[in-house]
């Protein structure tokens, strides 16, 4: 008994090993489990909506933070890559025919041309220029979009074809999980590789990480693009998710909800900002006497009170639970010892 | 509009209101090291008191300006007391991206408490003065657009004159340098802050106020000359405020230029490029000596 035993336990062992190493520590593995079954117990079609809401906005602000935590840097036209994205894939549906799975591809490939240009021009610079720069993008995109009438009828809105054949949100539900999950296990994996070390040296000092030989501007771009191409992606599913894109999509005011979930998700953490989108959003939609602009000036109140208060967010309310409950478990563990 | 002369007038009045914003942001910048996201709901700030003070309680247009420009002071220092005195208590650690991300918090939290209070709605006053300036044949100015003008140089002028002439210009010019430095001769760091900020929300709120005619004051008014003057404050080199007013003017005129041969909505576009050329070629920005 004790060998099969021994065997079974070396081979979960050998199965979490596997699982980290692409990033899936156990308890990300069980929060996205709990959430992959989760709308098997959701029959209302309003809430599976705000959860869809929730993952894809959360997975923005994971693909958000990924560059603020790691080089410290403000990409503060988020919302204009995913504005790209989605334009590029939904007039490349509507133009040409293409499926909309392929769009994803194209949305993904232009937002990281896009990030790319930006990163090259302005991260061999002080940080400031990259989030300008990304922002005039961003006012550039959307005045662009705004013009250019013909293509993209401007603020009336261009109807986009739905990626599913669907009435509920739950078919799309099931393709924004794997799409968030994708989006974690990418970042995180990049994180944990050498371009994320190389990039938290440079965040954390720029000149030791030179000295050290790691050319800081090669791992800013890299981290960069791969933010934006993910944005880009996030964007296609807005598109095809919603069916009306209009140049409001590439609003500062969505990158700064972004922003604003991302910290008060946590800086330093990926998942930090998904575990806020999952919270706040489903909250903020529940309070719904609460009028849209009050929601905005909490956003504000939370933003500064993290920023002065508590720099760790959400990550931190979670972790200090999470020692609480080991610290619970040894206690109960020497409980037994002791007994036996 | 077809003659030249009239569009050099229009890009000389719009890059008025631009230098008068980019020179207080600019000065933020260089001083206390924060680049200020709010500066536009500053803006906002003077419009609405200046609406109130003119239409509300049909004060004098001089005094009108006047107490949009300290109303917009006045918020500035609140908020430097509050938010950015607490963050600096609290920690240095990343100072640009923390206290950057905190003016975001401001200026939503500004912005849509105007819009809870005073609604979505413009509030604006026909006009201060009736009349017109005969500029060219083609074109009479009228007299608000003169005025307001006429406010940004003298705004512009007295803040030049005071950060070069006066000593405590120059000690914030010192804090701008060195702040250690500026400490250890006795500079009180803490004041200096305050008055920095209040002084570019005051300039703010002066250019909001002065152009309440033009544009009335509504919540969202301030985010088209925030990012006009962050788009000026790149071209000159950060932190650099005799270049910011040139800039403005610079970025008024090209603006103009392409509004009139292109049309409405590319303006943004010209400036991109511009900006983008100045990072390719000289990345301190046209003014700037310093990285």
């Amino acid at each position: 008994m004790s060998n099969s035993d021994r065997t079974t336990k070396s081979l979960v062992m050998s199965v979490m090993a596997r699982f980290r190493s692409v990033g899936l520590s156990p308890p990300t593995l069980i929060f996205f489990v709990v959430m992959a079954i989760l709308p098997l117990f959701i029959q209302n079609e309003y809430t599976l909506r705000l959860l869809v809401v929730g993952l894809l906005l959360g997975s923005q602000a994971m693909a958000f933070s990924f560059t603020l935590s790691s080089i410290d840097i403000i990409n503060f036209g988020f919302a204009a890559f995913c504005g790209a994205g989605a334009y590029t894939s939904a007039l490349l549906v509507i133009n040409l025919g293409i499926s909309p799975w392929l769009g994803f591809i194209a949305g993904a490939i232009v937002a990281a041309v896009l990030g790319l240009g930006v990163g090259v021009l302005t991260l061999r610079l002080r940080g400031l220029f990259a989030a300008c720069m990304a922002w005039f993008l961003g006012l550039t995109l959307q005045s662009l979009a705004a013009v250019l009438v013909d293509f993209t009828r401007g603020y009336l809105g261009l109807p986009v074809p739905f990626l599913l054949d669907a009435a509920s949100s739950r078919p799309y539900y099931y393709v924004i999980l794997p799409i968030a999950i994708l989006t974690y296990v990418v970042l995180q994996g990049l994180n944990q590789s050498n371009i994320g070390l190389a990039c938290r040296a440079i965040g954390q000092n720029t000149e030791a990480a030179e000295a050290s030989g790691v050319n800081p501007t090669k791992y800013k771009v890299i981290n960069f693009t791969v933010s934006c191409a993910l944005a880009g992606v996030l964007g296609v599913f807005h598109a095809h998710f919603v069916g009306v894109l209009t140049p409001e999509v590439m609003a500062t005011t969505h990158t700064t909800e972004v922003l604003a979930l991302a910290y008060i998700g946590g800086r330093a953490s990926l998942w930090g900002g998904l575990v806020a989108a999952l919270v706040i959003i489903p909250v903020f939609e529940y309070l719904r006497s609460i009028v849209m602009e009050v929601r905005f000036i909490i956003y504000g109140l939370l933003l500064i009170s993290v920023m002065i208060f508590y720099p760790e967010g959400l990550t931190g309310v979670v972790r200090g639970v999470g020692r609480l409950l080991g610290k619970l478990i040894r206690r109960l563990r020497q409980g037994t010892e002791s007994q036996s | 509009m077809d003659t030249m002369l009239d569009m050099i007038f229009i890009g000389l009045l719009r890059g008025g209101l631009y230098a008068l914003m980019a020179s207080g942001l600019t000065l933020v910048l260089g001083v206390m090291n924060i680049s200020n996201f709010a500066h536009g709901e500053l803006y906002m700030v003077g419009s609405y008191a200046a609406y109130f003070a003119g239409s509300v309680f049909g004060l004098h247009p001089l005094l009108t300006i006047l107490i949009g420009a300290l109303a917009a002071g006045a918020t500035g220092v609140l908020v430097e007391r509050t938010a950015f005195h607490a963050l600096r208590t609290m920690s240095r650690d990343k100072w640009l991206t923390n206290s950057f991300l905190l003016t975001v918090g401001v200026s939503f939290i500004l912005q849509y408490s105007a819009f809870v209070i005073w609604g979505p709605t413009y509030k604006g006053v026909p006009s201060y003065w009736e009349g017109f300036v005969p500029l060219t044949p083609t074109f009479r100015l009228p007299l608000d657009r003169a005025f307001a003008f006429v406010a940004a140089v003298i705004g512009v002028s007295i803040l030049w004159i005071f950060l070069t002439r006066t000593v405590t210009g120059k000690a914030i010019r010192a804090v701008a340098e060195d702040e250690t430095g500026a400490m250890l001769v006795g500079i009180n760091i803490r004041r200096m802050h305050t008055l920095t900020f209040a002084l570019s929300c005051l300039l703010a709120g002066l250019a909001g106020a002065s152009l309440l005619p033009i544009t009335p004051a509504q919540p969202f008014v301030g985010l088209g000359p925030l990012f006009k003057s962050y788009f000026v404050v790149i071209l000159a080199g950060f932190g650099n405020v005799m270049g910011s007013i040139i800039g403005g003017f610079l970025i008024g005129l090209l603006e103009t230029v392409t509004y009139y041969s292109f049309g409405a909505g590319w303006q943004n576009v010209a400036s991109l490029i511009v900006i983008m050329l100045v990072l390719l070629l000289k990345p301190t920005g046209l003014f700037g000596s310093k990285q």
